[in-house]
């Protein structure tokens, strides 16, 4: 009689999930119901034992708590999150408020002018190379010496001049910037390996 | 038709509604005229209707006996009246004998009588007549096989249990063989499943008329299902053709009589369920409350907003620590400046030397006080298109993001990593199926208090800005 009380119990959820639409599991044949209703049943349980899991895991990481149910687990947790984002922009704040000394524009000074040193101490030139791959595709081969922002108006120029860099690498050492990047045109035209050469040439020395 | 007096158990009704009902009025006078009486039908429904209680008793006991299991075996034949009278006879001998089903009989006889009073036009009529009669305790299960829960359209089918008057369709006729012999083991009043699962479907069961009940019904009513109410309602609505009205007025019958017996019940049961519905909506607010605060929220289940939330919580533990660790510094730093500044100006030393002494001394402390806490944290940001990735460990930022090919978007990545004043030191990216990824490995300039969180959302900003901003183009090789 239990099992006809559990066949029962089943048939009853499984008439409601299935007059909810659920997932589409209507079935007509009675034995092919008996079947999806235990597997679903399965899964059903299998998601119930996630949730908990993952509340009793919330549920850990506050420090208060006032009630052991399910409401005020979520309640608490909105709780302490809004004082957690209350305090990051406090933080945030005083942080904004101690900002702007001194001592940091000397420091890029200082370090821009020892990448300079040591390009040259290690015979770096500036330097650009350019090589055709594919009937669009160029090869370009950049070093420079490495200066604050100079990659970004590096970037800057070659777009605006209707190059784009698809698969692009960059790498810093001993104050120089080398970067190595697949080119093609952004506009679909063909460039020219000389014309791209001396594109870059110019940009170079501008920025 | 005639011989069908005992097949009234599960006999739908005879088509020729008429024959029906006259045969359902014989029984209605007291018993021992009740042969050969062919009474008209709207003279039979006045009759009934004027029936008294007892006449009703004994109406019921003939109807019991009739109900016999002789009843469903000759419903086919032709039998004389004579025979019948003296099948009546004995039957009712055998039902006096018979007082545990008296009650229920009642029940069934008085549903029985409405039931077949009422036409199919007057069909809606007969809820009103069971009210009236307050039939006690009468729920699908609590009657019997023959019981009156059963109620069929009372021109097409016969109720259960009429006590044989009811002529028989051909086509229930079997259905009717397998409930009989049920009725005469005498079962108790049983609720076994169908008030279960009645009570068990409250929110639906009563508003839900047709589909529900027939699929309940049909279902229970296979030949395996051996429910006593169960199956007499299985039986009857194979009848196809007046289930729909049936359901209608099974249910609301069913409904009625349940509410009757267990008035309380039904009314508490009704308050729990706003009270259920209060409760799911609030908690239903609360998620969603939840899932509001979370800065990347994917899906909406409940499983999702809480791992979500978790997630959250961590980073927004490691954002407090490393705020904390940046305000230490800066501070520190300060006051370290402030004290060497006038250390310096004392000794009087001059423009570099006294700065770089400066940056040395304040470099050192530094290196000190940090030495315990590294400052660690890792934030990710997820929008519709593009995923950022954050990672600082004391001063090296390491950024990732993939973004769908749509615009490239290094320039506006290298300026934003400009902005924040953080030192470029190595870029790798390209193009990957779809998508754009791009690795940038910077050095946050010494000084500089940029957290992850700042970092991250300004990208995913200036990212998402761009990209919303630029119309698709077709996939060509031009991407702007």
């Amino acid at each position: 009689m239990e099992f006809l009380g559990s066949a029962m119990n089943e048939l009853c959820f499984t008439q409601e999930s299935n007059r909810r639409g659920r997932l589409g599991r209507r079935k007509v044949e009675y034995d092919d119901t008996r079947e999806y209703k235990s597997k679903n049943l399965h899964a059903e349980r299998r998601r119930r034992q996630k949730l908990s899991d993952r509340l009793l895991a919330l549920r850990s990481m506050v420090p208060i708590i006032t009630n052991m149910n399910k409401a005020t687990i979520i309640e608490d947790a909105i709780t302490y999150i809004q004082e957690l984002q209350q305090n990051v922009k406090l933080l945030s704040d005083q942080l904004l408020e101690m900002e702007g000394s001194s001592e940091e524009a000397v420091q890029t000074r200082s370090d821009e002018i020892n990448a300079a040193e040591e390009m040259k101490n290690c015979g770096i030139m500036e330097d650009v190379q350019v090589t055709n791959i594919d009937r669009n595709k160029l090869w370009i081969k950049i070093i420079l010496e490495k200066k604050r922002g100079r990659f970004t108006r590096l970037i800057e120029a070659m777009t605006y001049l209707g190059l784009e860099l698809t698969d692009t690498n960059v790498a810093t050492s001993k104050g120089a910037m080398l970067v190595s990047s697949c080119v093609e045109g952004s506009y679909g035209d063909t460039l020219t390996v000389e014309q791209t050469k001396d594109l870059l040439l110019e940009i170079i020395k501008s920025i | 038709m005639h011989g069908e007096i005992g097949c009234f158990d599960t006999n739908s009704m005879v088509q020729g509604a008429d024959d029906g009902i006259g045969q359902v009025l014989q029984p209605p006078p007291p018993p021992p005229p009740m042969a050969g009486r062919t009474i008209n039908i709207h003279n039979g429904f006045e009759e009934n209707l004027k029936m008294s209680t007892e006449e009703l008793e004994n109406l019921k006991l003939s109807k019991e006996g009739l109900s016999y299991h002789h009843s469903y075996l000759h419903h086919q034949e032709e039998d004389t009246s004579a025979a019948r009278e003296i099948q009546l006879q004995n039957h009712q001998q055998m039902a006096f004998n018979n007082t545990h089903l008296m009650q229920d009989s009642s029940n069934q006889v008085l549903a029985f009588t409405s039931s077949s009073l009422a036409d199919a036009s007057t069909y809606t009529s007969t809820a009103d007549l069971f009210n009236l009669f307050h039939l006690p305790r009468c729920s699908a299960s609590s009657l019997l096989p023959n019981s009156s829960i059963s109620f069929t359209n009372p021109t097409h089918t016969t109720p259960l249990g009429f006590a044989g008057d009811l002529p028989m369709t051909d086509t229930a006729s079997a259905s009717s063989i397998l409930y009989d012999p049920l009725f005469h083991l005498n079962l108790p009043p049983q609720p076994p499943l169908f008030r279960e699962l009645f009570q068990s479907l409250p929110p639906h069961g009563y508003s839900l008329p047709d589909s529900r009940g027939s699929s309940l019904f049909a279902g229970e009513g296979d030949d395996h299902v051996e429910g006593s109410g169960g199956g007499g309602e299985g039986g009857l609505y194979q009848d196809g053709d007046g289930e729909q009205q049936f359901d209608n007025g099974v249910l609301d019958f069913t409904w009625d009589m349940a509410c009757m017996g267990k008035d309380r019940e039904a009314g508490k049961m009704t308050k729990h369920f706003a009270t259920e519905r209060q409760r799911r909506q609030h908690l239903n607010d609360k998620y969603r409350a939840l899932r509001d605060l979370v800065p990347n929220p994917t899906k909406s289940d409940r499983a999702s907003v809480v791992g979500d939330a978790i997630d959250y919580i961590k980073e927004l533990l490691r954002t407090v620590d490393e705020l904390k660790i940046l305000v230490e510094k800066k501070r520190c730093a300060r006051e370290r400046s402030k004290r060497l500044k006038t250390e310096d100006d004392s000794i009087g030393n001059t423009g570099n030397e006294s700065c770089s002494t400066v940056m040395k001394s304040i470099g050192d402390p530094d290196q000190s006080f940090n030495n315990g806490s590294l400052r660690s944290s890792w934030l990710q940001r997820k929008s519709k298109d593009s995923e950022i990735d954050v990672r600082i460990i004391d001063d090296e930022v390491t950024i990732k993001l993939v973004q769908r090919k749509k615009i490239n978007c290094l320039l506006y990545v290298s300026r934003v990593v400009d902005e924040l004043k953080l030192d470029l030191h190595h870029v790798a990216g390209g193009q990957i199926g779809d998508y754009y990824s791009f690795l940038f490995n910077t050095k946050i300039y010494e000084g500089s208090s940029v957290y992850a969180s700042a970092i991250a959302n300004k990208l995913i900003e200036v990212v998402d800005r761009h990209y919303a901003s630029t119309p698709s183009t077709t996939p060509s090789t031009s991407c702007y």
